[in-house]
């Protein structure tokens, strides 16, 4: 089921690095050319087919909680990170409006400077000069019109009952911005929710604290298989196999399997092979064809041209001599 | 109604046919994993089915890439076996039961199971190589017409496994409500703990296997309650194939008797084995 990760105001794909490292494919929304909440989760929304698992985080939550109200029988998984429910507080308007300004007149690395460090807890060099980068690479009609739909935001109280799927609520603790407190409010109005707290961060827990967060999401999306060390032959790897198995597969034809062996290079080039695929395949570089899509079920018909036994395909994946990998993975004795 | 004569597990590893076909099967690599499949052929030669089911997954000769079924069921009167890459095998072509397929896709649709039906297709080691332990090799005809039922496992998403042990009730019923009065055996084929890519290639687990062979009889729900990622880091990528065993013992009474079974690691780089089952009222 497809993961939509909602980076918050000003913030982009960086902020889900950690969590895409972990959890792998997964689409990180655009939230810098809508006006308000609702037309951003709608564009999210559209931007997706079929059941989501959305991932927000801070105003990117609320856009979850919005596409949760717009589309309760897609949103599948919600988890909510350093976010609120709130409405717009009295003289809220106001300082945001100063705000706007400010970034107009100074522009984005002086609005980083001013925004960023009241957000961190856990500030390093490296960490702050990151997410200086990611708000530089933002405008301030961006900021504007993001500020704008923060004004504007629906009051999500009042349909959070309705939302029955499971809530994945997770703050970090010294989060000033959006407090753990804001959270229990939350969880005391989801049917269907828990609440995590990471101790030693602040509002940018995603960068804060990847790794405790990547664990936190990874176990509680659904996702597919994920085996250590186990290429599973899902879209990704289909794709970027297809030439390549087809190649392979057309080996199976006795005629295809002379034409191979009279000329590999020339048999390769009538196929759509990237050129690191086709070296590969001259250098019978097994674990190389493997990482690069091709599927041992199809990549095996290269093997028969010119037989080599499959335990040498798998000791060269698993970048073992051979018979160290009879003995010690397959458990082989070896008499002599 | 026809009659459900038993269900047998076994694996289907490539090299098992090209052992056979090289002369190897007395070799120390292979006749232990040989030897252990008299006894079964032995029943079954006793037991005379007329009709075999199969439930195997193709691996990328009947079907490429470019269209995956998740699941088809073969309606033709003749299989041919195909050619994997290593030329043709000398063995008879497989002959089709159609009648019996053809209720079995009436009766798979009825309860919304919609197998792409297949009337020309050739067949790979993952039929051909249960079959020739199962009945030995023939000169001429194998003693059984087949229905084969192809399952990817593949590219993913694969079918779950309590979607495969769903299918297995289907054909019970299927063959239950059958006229005939043919005898029937179901073959669930693929395993055991297994995987050929990444760098966990190699992988085997032993215990797991030993464990499955003495429980899918008297125990199943503990293998149906497990998912496909429960599946892979048990028994390696390539051995969840072991789900299409699910389809065999789901067609099975809740009680049976587990007649015989045989476990030999590694058979090339397969943990290799079988079992077979017997309806308790059998």
């Amino acid at each position: 089921m497809t993961v939509v990760l909602i980076p918050g105001l000003l913030c982009d794909a960086y902020v889900w690095q950690p969590v895409l490292a972990r959890i792998g494919a997964a689409k990180v929304a655009d939230l810098t050319t809508q006006r308000s909440i609702t037309e951003m989760a709608q564009s999210c929304l559209d931007a997706t087919p079929g059941p989501l698992q959305v991932v927000g985080h801070s105003m990117g939550a609320r856009v979850a909680m919005e596409m949760a109200r717009l589309a309760p029988d897609r949103v599948r998984r919600l988890a909510l990170l350093d976010t609120g429910i709130h409405p717009l507080r009295p003289g809220e308007a106001e300082k945001r409006a100063e705000i706007v300004n400010f970034a107009n007149e100074h522009g984005m690395t002086a609005l980083a400077q001013r925004w960023l460090p009241g957000m961190v807890h856990r500030q390093t060099p490296e960490l702050m000069a990151d997410l200086t980068q990611m708000v530089e690479r933002m405008t301030p009609a961006i900021h504007a019109r993001q500020i704008e739909a923060l004004i504007g935001r629906p009051v999500a109280a009042e349909y959070l009952p309705q939302i029955t799927c499971p809530v994945l609520l997770v703050v970090g603790e010294q989060d000033q911005w959006s407090p753990v407190s804001q959270h229990r409010d939350m969880l005391d109005l989801l049917p269907n929710a828990r609440l995590e707290i990471i101790p030693g961060a602040g509002h940018f827990a995603p960068v804060e604290a990847p790794d405790q967060l990547a664990d936190l999401l990874a176990d509680f999306l659904t996702l597919a298989p994920e085996v250590p060390e186990t290429p599973l032959y899902r879209r990704d790897l289909a794709d970027q196999g297809y030439a390549l198995n087809k190649m392979a597969n057309s080996l199976g034809r006795p005629d295809n399997r002379a034409a191979f062996k009279a000329d590999e290079a020339a048999y390769l080039d009538r196929f759509d092979l990237s050129a690191e695929q086709k070296q590969a395949v001259l250098d019978r570089d097994w674990a190389r064809m493997v990482a690069m899509g091709g599927n041992l079920f199809y990549i095996l018909k290269i093997s028969a041209v010119d037989p080599v036994p499959i335990t040498a395909i798998g000791a060269a994946q698993a970048g073992m001599e051979h018979l160290e990998f009879l003995q010690k993975r397959l458990g082989k004795q070896i008499n002599g | 109604m026809a009659r459900l004569i038993g269900g047998l597990g076994t694996s289907h590893v490539p090299s098992i046919g090209v052992a056979l076909d090289r002369g190897l099967r007395d070799t120390p690599d292979w006749k232990p994993f040989f030897d252990g499949y008299i006894p079964a052929q032995a029943w079954v030669a006793e037991a005379k089915p007329d009709i075999a089911i199969v439930i195997f997954n193709d691996h990328g000769n009947a079907f490429f890439l470019d269209q995956v079924p998740t699941l088809a069921l073969g309606v033709a009167d003749r299989y041919r076996p195909i050619d994997e890459g290593w030329g043709p095998r000398a063995i008879p072509d497989f002959v089709g039961a159609a009648d019996l397929a053809w209720h079995l896709a009436d009766q798979m649709v009825e309860r919304h199971f919609d197998p792409m039906i297949c009337r020309e297709i050739e067949v790979d080691h993952g039929l051909q190589v249960p079959m020739e332990l199962v009945f030995g090799r023939p000169e001429q005809a194998w003693p059984v017409k087949v229905v084969p039922i192809f399952v990817n496992t593949i590219q993913y998403p694969i079918p779950t496994p309590e979607r495969l042990w769903q299918l297995g009730a289907v054909l019970r019923d299927a063959i239950a409500s059958w006229p005939g009065d043919e005898r029937v055996i179901i073959l669930g084929t693929g395993g055991l703990s297994h995987q050929l890519q990444g760098s966990r290639a190699g992988f085997i687990n032993q215990q797991a296997d030993r464990d499955w062979i003495a429980q899918i009889g008297p125990n199943p729900d503990r293998y149906r309650r497990m998912s496909r990622q429960d599946y892979i880091e048990t028994f390696g990528s390539e051995g969840a194939e072991l789900i299409m065993w699910l389809a065999m013992r789901g067609a099975m009474d809740a009680e049976v008797r587990t007649v015989m079974t045989h476990y030999f690691a590694p058979a090339s780089m397969t943990g290799a084995g079988m079992v077979l089952l017997e309806n308790l009222g059998a």
